[in-house]
């Protein structure tokens, strides 16, 4: 049974954090591409995970927030089983081997875009990749709102629209399109969230 | 008496009743929830999810823990380990069946 998962997001907070998280790459590539041209390795993780970790602590802060005022009090509170044992260790199996592949698509995509000039193959692979995360997204998580289909057909338009109008190579085409992604998915969280607040009324007191 | 009959007659009959059956499937899936939440996802009335939930406390099923949340009387539910038996249990013996 997987409806509890989608239960997760009704209120769309998975959404908002996913957005949020995109804005904080975002922030954290243009603040890379500012540190000056030999500084050290060191330096380019000390701003990523500057920026990262309040960030993703700011999202949690702010999804316990909208769970404890908004969602608990009118559809209840469920908590899910913590990943341990074998699942946790099968996931991190999972993760790595999406990782690796993701990673050698990505490195085979750069070395035949050096070769054929025409057809920037990199960008592509991220455009397809990023819209293709999305609808499986809303295909797992979001049926509820078959308004997310446009939000991913939006998305789509939008990447094709900064590939063909941002110059350069996959780095600096990689952060107006983490802040698109991330904006349209902090928007379309932040409607989730409206919608059900508008829809769903917390129960009277003598609910139990 | 037929595999597959005996099979359905064997089927644990307090999760077998729908009602039960979908508190028990929802359960089973969250570490813990309250009231709130199962009456909205399987939109009974509270009267008749009270009396599903006390039936499956009496079996040992379901584990109930009065509590609150603020100043806001919660109903904690989950599903003890013998429940969580039962309806792996249950879920074989349905295969079996059909």
């Amino acid at each position: 049974m997987n409806r509890p998962k989608r239960y997760d997001n009704i209120d769309g907070t998975g959404e908002m954090f996913m957005g949020l998280m995109m804005l904080g790459f975002t922030l954290a590539s243009y603040l890379e591409a500012s540190l000056p041209v030999n500084s050290s390795r060191w330096m380019h993780l000390v701003v990523i995970y500057g920026v990262m970790i309040p960030v993703l602590g700011f999202g949690f802060w702010v999804r316990r927030v909208i769970k404890n005022h908004f969602t608990w009090p009118r559809t209840g509170y469920a908590a899910y089983p913590r990943v341990g044992g074998k699942s946790w260790w099968i996931g991190i199996v999972v993760a790595l081997v999406i990782s690796a592949v993701v990673a050698a698509g990505f490195a085979w995509l750069r070395l035949f875009a050096r070769r054929h000039d025409a057809i920037n193959l990199p960008r592509m692979g991220m455009l397809v990749a990023l819209a293709a995360v999305y609808a499986v997204w809303v295909f797992r998580m979001g049926r509820e709102h078959p308004w997310k289909w446009l939000v991913v057909i939006f998305m789509a338009l939008g990447l094709v629209a900064i590939a063909l109008i941002v110059p350069g190579d996959v780095d600096a085409w990689f952060r107006p399109v983490a802040l698109f992604v991330g904006l349209v998915w902090l928007a379309s969280g932040g409607a989730t969230l409206y919608s059900y607040i508008r829809h769903t009324q917390p129960p009277a007191p003598e609910a139990e | 008496m037929n595999e597959q009959l005996r099979a359905i007659s064997e089927l644990n009959r307090v999760i077998h009743e729908p009602g039960r059956l979908m508190i028990v499937a929802l359960l089973g899936v969250v570490k813990e929830c309250d009231f709130l939440y199962l009456l909205h996802e399987t939109e009974m009335n509270k009267g008749n999810l009270s009396s599903h939930l006390a039936r499956l406390e009496e079996a040992g099923y379901v584990e109930i823990e009065k509590t609150y949340r603020g100043k806001v009387p919660q109903t904690l539910l989950r599903l003890t380990r013998t429940g969580r038996a039962a309806f792996d249990q249950y879920r074989k013996g349905l295969k079996a069946a059909l």
